[in-house]
């Protein structure tokens, strides 16, 4: 269950860490670092390069992302950027520009 | 699916997030966590008990339980309850502190002052 809820009109212009999962529908931007779960919905954007567990991207993402353990693009997303997961799933409908490494 | 996720109603800092840098927003916000740097929002935020701010704070209004380090500015009002800890200088047109409540800085509520000390001041 996620409790931590950036909303529609928040911005973050810094750098967000921590041990809990995130739902973002506003604005961050600069640097994410979490060892759990990332959720972005249709309204959120991300320009920062990320860290995590998992991450599942319905909004917009530029900037680079390590997952531990799963990448998700879903249908409407748009990511600009270098992903590296053991798992990276991209929906059909998802836009996507950058390198996948799933070695890493 | 992750996007079935409950949402819960207001926008919140949990309690293991750091942000650190500047958050600006029309919302409420409750803070669970910590936050390093500065706040403006156009909307009203809670600081939950074991909630940490180390920032300058712009805001509509204000509660809180937890800890603020830094300057306090609200619109309309700033609440500091009981066992938070607040240091900093607080401004606001109602500014209410409750019994039990650790405050140390300066109070500014624009009262309308006695003629003769206005004048004072302003020298």
């Amino acid at each position: 269950m996620a409790n931590t809820v950036i909303g529609s009109t928040i911005v973050i212009d810094g750098e967000i860490t921590g041990d809990e999962d995130l739902v973002v529908q506003g604005t961050v931007k600069g640097r994410v670092s979490l060892r759990e779960n990332i959720l972005v919905e249709e309204s959120g954007v991300l320009e920062a390069n990320v860290e995590t567990a998992t991450i599942t991207i319905h909004g917009t993402v530029t900037g680079d992302i390590q997952a531990s353990e799963r990448a998700e693009l879903k249908s409407n997303c748009r990511v600009v950027g270098d992903i590296r997961a053991p798992r990276i799933l991209i929906a059909d409908g998802a836009s996507f520009k950058g390198n996948v490494d799933m070695d890493g | 699916m992750a996007s079935t996720a409950p949402r819960p109603p207001a926008c919140v800092l949990g309690q293991q997030i750091t942000v650190r840098g500047t958050l600006t927003g029309e919302e409420d916000l409750v803070v669970e966590g910590r936050i390093e740097g500065s706040v403006a929002l156009a909307g009203h935020l809670i600081v939950a008990t074991g909630g940490v701010l180390e920032a300058d704070l712009d805001v509509e209004s204000i509660e809180v339980h937890g800890e603020v380090r830094g300057d306090i500015v609200a619109s309309q009002s700033i609440t500091i309850d009981k066992g938070a800890h607040v240091s900093g200088n607080v401004r606001a047109p109602r500014v209410i502190i409750h019994d039990g409540a650790h405050f140390q800085g300066a109070v500014e509520m624009d009262v309308d002052l006695p003629e003769d000390l206005a004048r004072g001041l302003k020298r």
